[in-house]
């Protein structure tokens, strides 16, 4: 097994590829009672369309690796997945992104029955005709759910504008009637594609012993075959954004904006994590908690609930913004202020770089949090970065301000939405 | 996990000995019995002293000081719990020994700045700090529908019985806020530290006696007072008829919420059989509601039941398509029957109590838990976690239909979504 010692953290980080390719990471950690362990398919929504290793090309309705997630839950013999977790009061679940679909249990009991069955319900595919038509009652209420959301709407349809061929312009569970078009062959076919050994990892965090995991999991999908992944058609994205404006209506009453910057970073030479730190820095001196920007809009009053984030594709990264306001139009000239005339400050720069130092050691403590981090970084970065707080230590003023002269500040989709 | 409790005479101290964290937390939480001409204020009031203080006159400035010490993390949260309002104001920073100097003093004397000097003139909140958090909650109460979920809650207790403290909006009133000034927000701010209950509650690595004169040292309230109201609620008389109520939204999902009072429950009803029993009855995904609604009958993505032991009630909520609104009923209706005639085998209870022991045992990994099991276990004289531990091994079937036969099946609320789908 390799050993990684996460720098500043006092952990170290095992792991292992078995033969036919899949990863294993182990964190094991001295003083928790519970532990947290998911698998991964390196296979979400992003994925349209594809050419199996038999060359046949697939395209299936959208949606289908969601539909996959919840459909994996279902057992031909014996117990299911939510039976089986509750009899040791174990807790489980799973869920599609657009780049990867987690199956996760986690728990203070039975951890070795419950990775066995982990990893046979995943590797045991059960889909009928008829189970299929059951689930997308199911699933047509989930999406109903979320589009009932004004926020989740203002935020696809964001995506919307800045994406124009990208899949990351598509809801993660697809619609009602792409959904309706699922068969269990399209989802035979993306599992055998997919759900296979080179395309997947394990990760446990918290208390457990590496060795014994290691050898269930051995025992268990050691004999899988190694297959090729398939092939996934490339979508080639521009880098100018798909529309500029946007207004809709809704069932709001205060209205709200969603505005998206996005990034060409093909020719900056930051790359990966490095790329995002720089970025993510950025835009918290502009736009964050202790932001000029944010107490000028407090004091005029037009700002109310304010999230941002970056998404980070490869060679694109997105900024966005989204906010309520009762003066929408002020609040988008505010931020576009800021994009033509970028002030950034060594102050604001030092200060920031405690504040993500601390948050690092802060985020130890927290299982998932924690996992979802190092499934990030092998998603995103197909590896682990085990000496985070060295490089936020070592990130140099100059260098953002290199940075910011290669952005094209006026690429921006800007969302507005209003009252019915 | 080593827990002691220390009567401070104003009030109660409760350390959490632990060293699974690398962060100290500290609560500081004040609770008054809930009147409802105060709650506006009070959700004002709970913002407001995050938004400046007498030394740290802006927003910015008070950011910018917690980023200072490690990202000192300050949040204040208000909630109801039974026949009190809570509002605490919480600290987690990073121990000592990841910072430099005395980081944590430094940040205790922070969240005293925000909680005992705050921006204030004459006797009066700043006015362009107080409207700004005004207008702040003006937007947040007119979105309130953006919710279904919750606001279909809050539709369903107002129905059930609007003038129950059940039924408060703890998020505040839009007609109060037109009555809101700077002056009677200083009041009831003055009115909160003097004559509220306090306890405060620090979890984290630390030494007892140090932590207990440091909190002495900055935490100085002038009054004893202790709570003489019951915290738990007693909820009106059951319907003799059940009531059903619909609401329309322009949403493509419609949201059911069902109130079911329980009545005459005994304390170990309340503390083990009838938790068991609605954990087999709503409680996750090997629920009987979760089962049969979503699994069997495809009604909807989400279904669960909620019981709340200070509100003595069940609560039931799924996301259903309006025109399978009377099936659901039909089917929740039948799966409480079911639990009333003890319709669930020794596997349900089982599986049930080792998910609560589960639970139980695993508290000490989570410090915002740990600090709720303490509180809860103090109002309600609960039995401790060892205690509960073992008589939970021991509860038997019969207990919990016993239980059961006590919730009634009151009020169902529709809040019926009527666009249509792909809408």
């Amino acid at each position: 097994m390799k050993k990684t010692s996460l720098k500043g953290l006092d952990m170290t980080l095992y792991s292992e590829v078995l033969s036919n390719g899949l990863e294993i990471y182990m964190l094991p950690y001295a003083n928790k009672k519970n532990y947290y362990v998911t698998f991964v398919s390196k296979y979400g929504s992003d994925v349209i369309e594809y050419i199996d290793v038999t060359k046949k090309n697939h395209k299936p309705p959208l949606g289908v690796a969601h539909f996959l997630e919840h459909k994996l839950f279902e057992e031909e013999n014996g117990i299911d997945p939510f039976s089986f977790y509750a009899k040791s009061g174990t807790d489980c679940n799973a869920c599609t992104t657009y780049d990867n679909t987690q199956y996760m249990f986690w728990g203070n009991k039975n951890f070795n029955k419950n990775l066995e069955y982990l990893l046979k319900f995943v590797t045991h595919p059960y889909f009928t005709s008829e189970n299929v038509k059951k689930e997308k009652g199911i699933i047509t209420e989930e999406i109903k759910m979320y589009n009932d959301n004004p926020d989740y709407k203002l935020e696809m349809k964001l995506r919307e504008c800045l994406y124009k061929n990208h899949p990351r312009r598509i809801d993660i569970a697809g619609t009602v009637s792409e959904v309706n078009k699922i068969t269990k062959d399209d989802l035979y076919d993306c599992y055998n594609s997919f759900y296979i050994p080179s395309n997947m990892f394990i990760l446990i965090t918290g208390n457990f012993d590496p060795d014994i995991a290691l050898e269930i999991v051995r025992n268990e999908l050691d004999s899988n075959s190694n297959k090729k992944i398939p092939k996934i058609k490339e979508v080639v994205e521009p880098v100018k954004v798909n529309k500029e404006k946007e207004i809709i209506k809704a069932n709001i009453e205060i209205p709200k904006v969603a505005i998206g910057l996005k990034v060409s970073t093909k020719n900056i030479e930051l790359k990966d994590f490095d790329l995002s730190l720089y970025l993510n820095m950025l835009s918290t001196i502009l736009f964050g908690d202790s932001s000029l920007f944010k107490e000028r809009v407090r004091d005029k009053k037009i700002l109310n609930g304010f999230y941002t984030g970056w998404e980070h594709l490869d060679d694109i990264s997105t900024f966005y913004i989204t906010a309520a306001s009762i003066k929408p139009e002020e609040l988008i000239n505010e931020v576009m202020n800021e994009f033509k005339n970028v002030k950034i400050d060594e102050e604001s720069f030092n200060r920031i770089k405690k504040v993500w130092i601390a948050k690092e050691i802060r985020i130890v403590d927290d299982l998932e949090y924690m996992a979802d981090n190092i499934i990030y970084d092998i998603i995103k970065y197909d590896k682990i970065i085990s000496n985070k707080i060295d490089i936020i230590k070592s990130m140099k003023f100059k260098v953002l301000k290199d940075l910011i002269k290669k952005i094209d500040f006026n690429n921006i989709s800007i969302v507005i939405m209003n009252k019915k | 996990m080593k827990y002691i409790k220390k009567d401070l005479g104003s009030y109660n101290l409760h350390l959490i000995n632990t060293d699974k964290f690398k962060t100290i937390t500290v609560k500081v939480l004040f609770h008054a019995p809930i009147k409802k001409d105060d709650i506006t204020k009070r959700s004002i009031i709970s913002n407001l002293l995050l938004q400046s203080t007498n030394k740290y006159n802006s927003r910015r400035n008070l950011t910018i000081k917690s980023e200072e010490l490690y990202s000192a993390d300050i949040n204040v949260n208000k909630q109801r719990l039974g026949n009190y309002i809570f509002t605490s104001f919480n600290l987690q920073v990073l121990e000592n020994k990841y910072t430099e100097n005395n980081n944590f003093e430094e940040a205790i004397e922070f969240l005293t700045e925000i909680l005992f000097n705050p921006d204030v003139e004459n006797k009066k909140f700043k006015k362009e700090k107080v409207d700004y958090v005004k207008q702040d909650l003006l937007v947040k109460l007119n979105s309130i529908k953006e919710t279904p979920g919750r606001y279909s809650s809050i539709r369903l207790f107002e129905t059930f019985d609007n003038k129950s403290p059940l039924s408060y909006r703890i998020m505040g009133y839009l007609d109060d806020l037109e009555k809101i000034d700077e002056k009677n927000l200083y009041e009831t701010y003055i009115d909160m530290i003097n004559n509220d209950f306090v306890d405060i509650f620090v979890v984290g690595d630390f030494d007892n006696k140090e932590m207990i004169s440091l909190i002495k040292k900055y935490f100085k309230f002038k009054k004893i007072k202790k709570p003489k109201k019951s915290y738990i609620l007693k909820n009106r008389k059951a319907r003799l008829k059940r009531l059903f109520v619909k609401e329309e939204i322009d949403n493509t999902q419609s949201n059911l919420s069902i109130a079911c009072p329980i009545y005459k429950l005994t304390k170990y009803e309340r503390d083990y059989a009838l938790v068991l029993g609605n954990l087999i009855f709503g409680g996750g995904v090997d629920s009987k509601l979760f089962r049969d609604v979503r699994e069997t009958n495809s009604l909807c993505y989400s279904i669960f039941s909620y019981y709340n032991k200070m509100d003595n009630m069940i609560i039931i909520k799924s996301g259903i398509d309006k025109i399978n609104y009377q099936k659901a009923v039909t089917l929740i209706t039948k799966k409480l029957d079911e639990m009333k005639k003890g319709k669930f085998n020794e596997d349900d209870i089982s599986s049930a109590k080792e998910e609560l022991i589960n639970y139980l045992e695993g508290l000490d990994e989570d410090e915002g838990r740990m600090i709720n099991e303490v509180l809860t276990e103090e109002i309600l004289e609960s039995d401790d976690i060892k205690t509960r531990i073992n008589t939970i091994k021991k509860v038997k079937k019969s207990d919990i239909v016993k239980a059961f036969k006590k919730v009634h099946m009151d009020t169902v609320f529709l809040l019926e979504g009527v666009l249509d789908e792909e809408n």
